[in-house]
This record gives C-alpha cells, structure tokens and sequence, in this order.
C-alpha cells in the first residue's frame, strides 16, 4: 500500500509554471475591492485555491493565516482563490473564514485554468520578482513544514 | 590539419589585443616594464569593466525596446491596427469597476479595474485596454462600464459608435465625463481622427 502511495506520488507531473513568471490576473474579492497579483510585485505571494466543498481548505486558510500574522512585516502577501461555481456559495464560506487576507472569486475559473488547478487545495508560493516557486497540491502536517520552510527561503531572498 | 588551423585562427580572433601585444611587443622588454606599472592597472581596468558592463546593460535596453517596437508593427501593422483607450474625468459620480468591450458583436477585452488603477486614472492617466486588428469597413463598438454611480449604488451603462476603419491605424477613446448639471455621469466613445 506504501509503495503505491509512493509511485502515485512520484508519478505526480511537475508542475508546468514552475520556474515561470505567474501570470497575472484581477479579481473581484468576497468582501472587499478588486485586486490584481501584479500590484504585488516586490513581495512574497502566496496563493491558495480552495473550494467550499473542500474539507481541508479551511484548515489551510487558516494556517496561511497563521503565516501571514507571522511574516506580513517581512514582505508576505496571501491570496485565496475560490474556485467555486456558486458565487453565493463561495461568498457565504469566505464569510465564515477567520482570516484577514483577502479571498478572491473566480467562478469562470479563469485564473484556475490559468494556473492549471488539478487539485484542492492547491498552494503556489510567488517570489519577489513574480516567479512561480513552488507548488503544493495537498495539505498536511508534512507539507505544512516544508511549505513554511519555502516560504522563510522566498522571505529572505 | 584543417582542424588545427581552424583552431589557431579561433584563438587569434577570440583574443586580437593578446595577439597584437604579442606581436608588437619584444618578449626581452615585457619584464622590465611590467613592476613599475603593475599596481595602477587594476583600478583602470576595474574602471573600465565597469564602463563597459554599463554600456553593454545600456545596448540591451535599446535592443529590448526596438525589440518590443518591432514585434507591435509586425503584429499590428499600421494599415490595419485599432486601439482603444479608457479615460476618466472628475468621477465624483461613477467609480469605475470594469469595462467590457465588443468589435462587430464579438467581445475583445474584459477588464477589472483595480482601486489603484482607477485612482491613476482620475489622476490623468489612460489606459489602452485593446490594441487590434480589423480591416478596411465599417464596424461598430460597443462598450459595457460597470462600477458604482450616485448614492454608491451599482451602476452599469453602455455606449456604442459605428465608424469606419480606412487605411491607417484607428485609435478610440472611452470617455466617462461627470455631468454636473444632471449629477450622473456620462459616457461617450470618441474618435481619434
């Protein structure tokens, strides 16, 4: 069972931005005014893609959160993206997210297809210079730590 | 033979001041002039690297700018090219939001306009929300604005101009004007002739 967890794992495609400048995109956010990544030029973003029917999107929102609280005086951005149909639905569950970063809709799931979303949740880490770095495409304890570590890279580049 | 010939003469091109010093310079002479001047030449050459990497830094922003120019006349050749250009004036009644624009009923440009992007409009600034291609004939354009208008309410209105394209470039402006007399604001599409 262990090794076919492994093969799924190695046999997952890299990432195709990676390495790549991130496209840039405006969104209207849940609450709030519209936002564009290439206004955040010269900081770390990170982006995370959630649904509301995702179990483990709200756990991540609120480690971003966590994060965020952390190292905003550093430089850090966080975004979220919903990528839900229902904007009504997206809206009511950003709604109830404790978190102070902006959660942005994108029921034409435009940016998605932009960033090629094959998983929720789904984290892309932005440097300074508006490249894509790096990409996780689950969330747990595991890769919450190499995520942090990531970001403390980007941070201090 | 050919092989080693082809590599001599590489050599000599790649380093033609070596080899011209070489040439000119007796090797018995090297010696005795080379202690007395060894400590200056660093500190002129580092000047003169740094001179150099400037210049060069210098070409490639030239060459990347006719580069960009090039690549616009090729894509949008003067004969044919259209663009369209968004500009605010006062906007005490209407907060811009987003522009939708149409060419001949097909949508061209959607664009969501951020509150820093607006304020650098009200600020004077324009912006070309589509550059183009149509060709020689009649067409028609319609622009959606959508945002907030008196009282913050939502507000979406819309403006249409048929004109004709001829032979040179087209250029357009969206205009959103405040209408003091009537508190609303006012939308019109101008034509640059």
């Amino acid at each position: 069972m262990l090794a076919f967890a492994c093969a799924a794992a190695a046999a997952a495609p890299p990432y195709a931005l990676a390495g790549r400048e991130a496209p840039d995109f405006a969104l209207r956010a849940a609450l709030g005014p519209t936002l564009r990544l290439s206004e955040h030029r010269g900081e770390v973003v990170v982006l995370s893609f959630w649904g509301s029917h995702c179990g483990p999107c709200g756990a991540q929102l609120a480690a971003l959160n966590r994060s965020l609280k952390t190292y905003e005086s550093a430089g850090l951005t966080v975004l979220g993206v919903g990528v839900d149909d229902d904007a009504v639905r997206s809206k009511e569950f950003a709604a109830a997210q404790p978190v102070t970063f902006p959660l942005l809709l994108d029921p034409k799931k435009a940016v998605a297809r932009l960033y090629r979303v094959d998983n929720l949740p789904m984290t892309l880490l932005i440097d300074r210079g508006g490249t894509v770095r790096f990409v996780h495409r689950d969330y747990d304890a595991r890769s919450d730590a190499l995520y942090l570590d990531e970001l403390r890279k980007l941070l201090n580049e | 033979m050919r092989f080693l010939t082809l590599a001599a003469a590489l050599a000599v091109l790649a380093s033609p001041t070596w080899a011209q010093d070489a040439v000119a310079q007796p090797p018995a002479a090297t010696p005795a002039v080379a202690p007395a001047a060894a400590p200056a030449a660093p500190a002129t050459d580092t000047r003169g690297l740094d001179q150099e990497v400037q210049d060069l830094k210098k070409d490639v922003v030239d060459l990347n700018r006719d580069l960009f120019v090039l690549e616009e006349d090729l894509l949008f050749p003067a004969n044919t090219q259209v663009a369209v250009f968004v500009s605010l004036d006062v906007g005490d009644f209407f907060a811009l939001d987003s522009v939708e624009l149409k060419i001949d009923q097909k949508e061209v440009a959607n664009y969501l306009y951020t509150p820093r992007e607006a304020e650098a409009l009200l600020k004077g600034g324009v912006h070309r929300l589509y550059l183009g291609n149509l060709k020689v004939g009649s067409h028609e354009l319609v622009a959606l604005f959508s945002g907030k208008g008196p009282n913050e309410r939502d507000y979406q209105r819309g403006a249409t101009l048929k004109f004709d394209k001829g032979i040179g470039a087209k250029y357009l402006e969206l205009k959103i004007n405040d209408r003091q007399r009537k508190q609303q604001p006012e939308f019109e599409i101008k034509d640059w002739e």
